[in-house]
């Protein structure tokens, strides 16, 4: 797992809260959420979930999104994504 | 008198409602306690029986029954849709004007297929997800001469599902049956990077795919489709054409949900995981696909947790406390082929192992698809 900060928002990100939720619901949050967001947007998904870990950056490879950070505090894991497509 | 008031009049709803009576029978002979069950048409469905349709292996007519056929005498039926429900007053609202008043509220109103989300779905996709489609996808079955079949599902949460990898399977062996799978190719598209949501059942179900060169293209999250040129495109970049496209269509919650503030984003009600009751609201319980826990939405499930809301809401009318606790507990029958099934039985602790498929699972499955109505509906048993 990546020992990235997440660094400090350059733009207005969006916060998707997934605390709590189960896998696949972090990814299915994040997927919704690029979805309804402009290219260039940064988002930061909060998930405690394990599974997740795997999936969320499998997917953002196959998707062609970046993920630019990621960090764990307290049980949450924090992942920095651009929509960059 | 204290009211118990049920909304939806499906698996959850009815059989939650016979097992009210039958644990306050005393209560509800002696007029102390009244039960009402508000359904939009008064017609139940058992919707595991479509896909069955879809293989001709269940006739139309045998996934319905009137409800008041399966409610037991003394629970009252109310035909009608709900509009919205008052948590502060303890009122539901019924299109028409007519307003209920309850003590405790059980909400059972399922899910809402929404294939408009998704560009092209409506004019390009068979699904089986409501009889008349099921219909529709079995008359196209039996006429089909072979090509590319794509399997897809829009979106997570969707109802049943290990339904998407059952039909599969049974469409790899129904081509097969016809002599037509040498001519034919089978498409699995799945919304996250693994065929299946869970960890251990996940591999199982690809390993099966692979043996039958089902060809499989996940993570899929469909964009759009166009009809003209049967051909979809994902968010992920990819396009595939097809000749029968078999969607499962992006789920909700119903929409009385969003309108009562009871909804989330996608109008499934924040439930409490044990005590299914919804959160931050006074004498309401959720059950079946209308709660928004993480777990499966399935007949099955609506059937285990319709047990702990029965037995809570009989606490609570006695003065106790809902003391009942779902352990996230789960039963379903996984169909391999015509004539083959596995199952996937788990709680919250506890994932699943699928048993090697068998003709003997099958066959139990088979014999549930009848007993359904009196050990699941009308709670006999
Ligand atoms: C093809 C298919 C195969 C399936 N196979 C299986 C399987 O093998 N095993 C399994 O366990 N599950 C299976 N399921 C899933 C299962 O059918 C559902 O999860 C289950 O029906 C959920 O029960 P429920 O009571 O929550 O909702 P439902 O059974 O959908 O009932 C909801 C009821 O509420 C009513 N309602 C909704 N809104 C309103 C309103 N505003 N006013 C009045 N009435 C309203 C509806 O009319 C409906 O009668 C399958 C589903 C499908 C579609």
């Amino acid at each position: 797992m990546s020992a990235e900060t997440v660094p400090p928002a350059s733009s207005p990100r969006r916060v998707i809260d997934a605390r709590g939720s189960w896998c696949p619901g972090p990814l299915m949050e994040l997927i919704a959420a690029i979805r309804e967001e402009d290219v260039g947007t940064e988002l930061e998904l909060l998930s405690s979930d394990e599974g997740s870990r795997k999936d969320v950056p499998l997917w953002l490879e196959k998707a062609g999104q970046t993920l630019v950070g990621m960090t764990s505090e307290g049980g949450v894991d924090h992942y920095l994504i651009r929509k960059v497509r | 008198m204290k009211r118990v008031v049920v909304l939806g009049g499906g698996i959850g709803g009815t059989t939650v409602a016979n097992r009210i009576r039958r644990l306050l029978a005393n209560e509800v002979a002696g007029g102390q306690v009244q039960i009402q069950v508000v359904d939009r048409e008064g017609i139940h469905a058992y919707q595991p029986g479509f896909l069955m349709v879809v293989f001709d292996k269940m006739r139309p007519e045998e996934t319905k029954q009137a409800e008041s056929h399966l409610l037991h005498r003394s629970i009252e039926l109310v035909k009608a849709e709900v509009e919205k429900v008052d948590a502060a007053q303890k009122k539901v609202l019924l299109k028409g004007g007519r307003e209920m008043t309850y003590d405790l509220l059980v909400i059972a109103s399922g899910s809402v297929l929404h294939p408009e989300l998704v560009p092209g779905f409506s004019e390009a996709a068979h699904t089986f997800y409501d009889l008349s489609n099921a219909e529709k996808l079995r008359d196209a079955l039996r006429s089909f001469p072979g090509g590319r079949i794509v399997v897809n599902v829009a979106g997570l949460p969707y109802k049943c599902p290990v339904a998407p990898l059952e039909v599969t399977f049974m469409l790899d062996d129904f081509l097969r049956s016809r002599g037509i799978r040498d001519k034919s190719e089978i498409h699995y598209t799945y919304p996250i990077p693994k065929v299946f949501g869970i960890d251990t059942v996940a591999p199982v179900m690809q390993k099966l795919m692979v043996d039958r060169g089902i060809s499989i293209h996940v993570p899929f999250n469909v964009q759009t489709i166009d009809p003209a040129k049967k051909s979809m495109t994902s968010l992920e970049g990819d396009t595939l054409t097809f000749d029968l496209l078999v969607g499962i269509p992006p789920h909700r919650g119903a929409d009385f949900l969003q309108a009562s503030g009871l909804g989330d984003k996608g109008n499934w009600v924040p439930t409490d995981r044990y005590a299914l009751t919804a959160d931050g609201k006074e004498g309401i319980f959720v059950l079946g696909d209308a709660t928004n826990i993480p777990i499966s939405k399935a007949g099955s499930t609506a059937d285990y947790e319709a047990e702990v809301v029965a037995q809570n809401v009989a606490s609570v009318v006695r003065g106790g406390g809902p003391t009942a606790r779902y352990e996230g507990r789960v039963y379903c029958w996984i169909m391999t082929g015509l004539t083959q099934a596995t199952y996937i039985k788990f709680d919250y602790l506890h994932p699943p192992h699928p048993p090697t498929p068998s003709f003997a699972h099958y066959w139990n499955k088979t014999i549930y698809n009848r007993a359904y109505w009196d050990m699941t509906a009308r709670a006999m048993f």
